[in-house]
């Protein structure tokens, strides 16, 4: 019901620090109609050309500010993902995406108030590095 | 005195994520379809609740003074799954009702509408603060899970036994569906290639009077036809199971808390060609309401939004200034 809301069109890009490329990332937006804290966005998950990267290689910000692993997110109560501003999922991986086109799949599931189920979003994209 | 029109601001909740439309863009176009005022999330559109800073609130502040809307009701939810590996416990939810009541209050709402499913026993240890600070605490009835479900069901009994004019209903028209939402049937066929017949087999159930909320608890389970319809659960299931959310309920379903209507939700799924909404029958819900001396407001909420293939762009502002000029005509005929 969501998945329009994952993965903005655009985004997905290698990162480069210090001369380095670290990994990669992409924005999506909330797989919801609210802004949530941290600790209800139930999991992420990426798969790139059908390959699932592992969980402990992934990082979140929701801002820009503070970044965090899933594991460590699951206690972030006070730190809000808002409606309306996408979020960034990193992927930690030396040499990032290598050069051509990919099937980058991001996986986006949070918890809600009342709905017994988590709402899960997919959304695939060919991801093109030049 | 009289019923007042209003828009949930949920109905524009995708030009606010896409970044086309401005809160106060929204206000602007609420106020120029004429509607009396806005209803809102505040986790949708507002940043940092339930404590936002204070330039959130002066933000909020000059907007409200700019167009002089009603604040009619504040939508709330309790994050009882807080966390992955326990639910909150009753103190905890509590503190989290009480710190929203005071937002409402400070963003100038006196009305909380507090989600479906939203325990009951959280409103004897809130009252007090509901009633320093004005705001009425107001279970959402919703097709689905409304009446019948225990714990609507359990809320409902509390506030029969509190008795509060903080403590009050906001019924929502998903409850009184005459026809299946032809919109949901088209989106789910055209994206999932959802069996026809389970449709069409829906739409028989609400023209025979009836709904798969009644069925099912009728049956103990799900309807069996509609059981027998699914062919192929990755196409026909989500329908299926999307399909007890409306209702098709008397009105008189409301007598036992008329007193307690505070606010009412007027779901919109799709406005047609005709100028009317095509599951529900809104002259009857407002001849309803005038009739019990309601003169509070009914508020727009366009849920259509849900049922619009991708590829296809969400027409929620020409939805929403449709069903707007439908209620405001309504109201106007049976007023007088």
């Amino acid at each position: 019901m969501f998945d329009n809301n994952v993965f903005i069109e655009g985004t997905c890009k290698n990162v480069v620090e210090n001369g380095e490329i670290i990994g990669y990332e992409m924005e999506t937006n909330i797989t919801y109609y609210r802004g949530i804290p941290l600790s209800m966005v139930n999991f992420v998950a990426v798969e790139v050309d059908g390959i699932k990267v592992p969980e402990e290689d992934i990082r979140f910000t929701p801002d820009h500010i503070d970044w965090f692993t899933l594991k460590e997110m699951e206690t972030v109560a006070t730190i809000k993902w808002e409606y309306g501003i996408p979020a960034t999922v990193r992927v930690l991986q030396k040499g990032g995406l290598s050069k051509g086109s990919h099937e980058v799949k991001l996986t986006v599931c949070t918890r809600t108030a009342y709905i017994p189920f988590p709402l899960e979003g997919n959304m695939t994209r060919t991801v093109i590095i030049e | 005195m009289g019923i007042k029109t209003a828009v949930s601001l949920y109905s524009l909740q995708y030009q606010f994520l896409q970044g086309k439309m401005t809160l106060d863009d929204i206000f602007k176009f609420v106020k120029d379809i004429n509607a009396d005022g806005i209803e809102i999330l505040p986790d949708q559109m507002l940043r940092g609740t339930p404590t936002p800073t204070e330039a959130t609130y002066a933000e909020w502040d000059a907007l409200t003074s700019k167009y002089n809307l009603d604040l009619v009701c504040d939508d709330i939810f309790l994050n009882t799954n807080l966390y992955k590996s326990r639910e909150l416990t009753r103190r905890e939810c509590i503190e989290l009702i009480k710190q929203e009541i005071i937002m409402a209050h400070r963003l100038g709402f006196k009305i909380i509408r507090l989600v479906s499913m939203t325990p009951a026993w959280i409103l004897e240890p809130c009252l007090e603060t509901a009633e320093k600070y004005g705001v009425a605490l107001c279970i959402e009835v919703h097709g689905g899970l409304g009446f019948g479900v225990d714990k609507t069901d359990e809320f409902l009994n509390e506030m029969l036994r509190l008795d509060s004019p903080y403590i009050g209903i906001v019924p929502d028209t998903s409850l009184f569906c005459r026809k299946v939402p032809r919109i949901v049937g088209n989106y789910c066929n055209k994206l999932f290639g959802t069996n026809p017949d389970l449709i069409k087999y829906a739409e028989e159930v609400f023209e025979n009077g009836t709904d798969f909320f009644a069925l099912e608890k009728k049956h103990g389970k799900m309807d069996p036809k509609l059981a027998s319809l699914i062919k192929d659960p990755a196409k026909d299931m989500f329908y299926a199971a999307n399909l007890s959310g409306y209702e098709n309920c008397a009105l008189s379903c409301m007598d036992p808390f008329v007193k307690y209507i505070k606010h009412v939700h007027f779901k919109l799924y799709e406005m047609t060609d005709e100028g009317i909404e095509y599951s529900i029958d809104f002259k009857e819900v407002l001849d309803y309401l005038h009739k019990h001396g309601y003169n509070g407001h009914v508020a727009t909420e366009y849920e259509g939004n849900r049922w619009i293939l991708p590829d296809e762009e969400i027409p929620d502002k020409e939805q929403v200034a449709s069903h707007q000029k439908l209620i405001q005509k309504l109201i106007k005929e049976i007023e007088g």
